[in-house]
């Protein structure tokens, strides 16, 4: 039983993530775009998301964002860089509270080029 | 895979949570409408089943007050110290899961009732039961249109389920004596049509949350759905055999026949906590293909 149990873990944590309990969303910048620059952190849900957590990671570390939007759910949610950001890979992780109640996370990256 | 979360400890955590906890309603529920069938079982084992439903509800309670904590620290992304963040907790309890805990909550604060004797304690009970099944409609893909059907079925769905599993320890007393033999046989008789009631329900949410052969073959949640009907195959498999060959053995009188009857409940028991298992995590991290 237990090496069913650990089978069925793994063959679950080891297949690729995507997100579930929301239709594809779309973001900006798109995931794996390259961009000169970036004026807003975008993410549009098929149903309203409640972001709880956003983080926006560059070259040098995690880095500042304000949140544009607030806390309650929204169909689209905006958060601003405060810093410049230099060329480099950037990443964005973020948390929610879907309509029906599931916890949700996602992940996107994207390059700034110079 | 199409339709599966990110994984990680604390989806780990919330999956071994929710089916704990899957596995204390069903237990709190099983116990009164067990109860109520069987009104003239043997006193000890009458007592089996008041017992295990009022510490499945307590277990239930305190699994459902972890659960806030473990959903406030997901959604946080702070770990650990996000599982006492009181905002974080304040949109835990503002979303589904708030409310599915107010009549999960009062259900299986209803069941502890069934430590009352008498026609009170086994109404309040029932009550209890019915509040806990319809509290999971509150919650999840159930939310899905159409509404309505979804949450019927799943209600059925779960309450058959209770009387099963709930059965379960009060059975193996049971089929310690032969003369309890008619019991269990009665539970057979009775326990034909709930399951075909619990099959055919499960079958029809799953084809509502599926829609498509290549929806079960495609993604994350129909190979966990897979997994679970295969486990539950094996289940029925087990069950028949102890309806068809054991329990007209222990009603014989053949020696090794308690022993081996049993033997086989427990090991539905365990086959039972592999469902859960795969219940949670289909609820938990993979979504169903009508949603994507």
């Amino acid at each position: 039983m237990k090496s069913i149990t650990l089978a069925l873990v793994a063959t679950l944590a080891t297949a690729t993530a995507a997100l579930a309990h929301s239709k594809a969303e779309d973001t900006t910048p798109a995931n794996e775009a390259t961009v000169e620059t970036v004026e807003v952190i975008e993410l549009r849900f098929d149903d309203p998301m409640r972001v709880t957590a956003i983080s926006l990671i560059g070259p040098d570390g995690e880095m500042e964002i304000t949140r544009e939007t607030g806390l309650d759910p929204v169909t689209e949610f905006r958060a601003i860089p405060l810093e410049a950001m230099p060329a480099g890979a950037y990443s964005v992780d973020w948390r929610g509270l879907s309509a029906d109640g599931h916890p949700m996370q996602g992940a996107f990256a994207f390059t700034v080029s110079d | 895979m199409e339709g599966l979360a990110p994984i990680d400890g604390w989806a780990l955590l919330a999956i071994l949570a929710k089916a704990i906890g899957y596995a204390a309603a069903l237990i709190a529920m099983g116990g009164p409408l067990f109860l109520a069938v069987f009104r003239s079982a043997p006193p000890d084992v009458r007592r089996i089943a008041r017992k295990l439903a009022v510490i499945a509800a307590l277990i239930g309670l305190a699994v459902l007050a972890l659960r806030f904590g473990i959903r406030a620290a997901r959604i946080s992304g702070m770990g650990l110290s996000g599982a006492t963040d009181t905002m974080m907790l304040g949109f835990v309890w503002d979303s589904p899961l708030g409310t599915a805990a107010l009549w999960r909550g009062a259900g299986e604060l209803l069941i502890v009732a069934v430590l009352i004797e008498g026609t009170i304690g086994m109404t309040a009970s029932l009550l209890g039961a019915l509040l806990i099944a319809m509290s999971y409609a509150f919650v999840g893909h159930s939310l899905g249109d159409p509404r309505w059907i979804l949450a019927g079925l799943l209600v059925t769905h779960l309450l058959a389920a209770a009387f099963w599993v709930g059965s379960l320890a009060p059975l193996h007393r049971a089929a310690a004596k032969g003369e309890n033999a008619a019991l269990l046989h009665r539970f057979g008789t009775i326990a034909s049509g709930t399951v075909a009631i619990l099959v055919i329900v499960g079958v029809s949410f799953a084809w509502l949350m599926i829609g498509s052969p290549t929806g079960l073959f495609g993604t994350a949640y129909g190979w966990t759905l897979i997994i679970k009907i295969a486990v539950v195959t094996g289940l029925l498999g087990l069950a028949a055999r102890n309806k068809l060959r054991l329990v007209p053995a222990l009603a014989s009188g053949a020696p090794s026949a308690s022993a081996r009857l049993r033997r086989s409940i427990r090991m539905e028991i365990i086959i039972v906590a592999l469902i859960l298992l795969a219940t949670a995590t289909l609820t938990s991290i993979t979504t169903p293909p009508v949603n994507l």
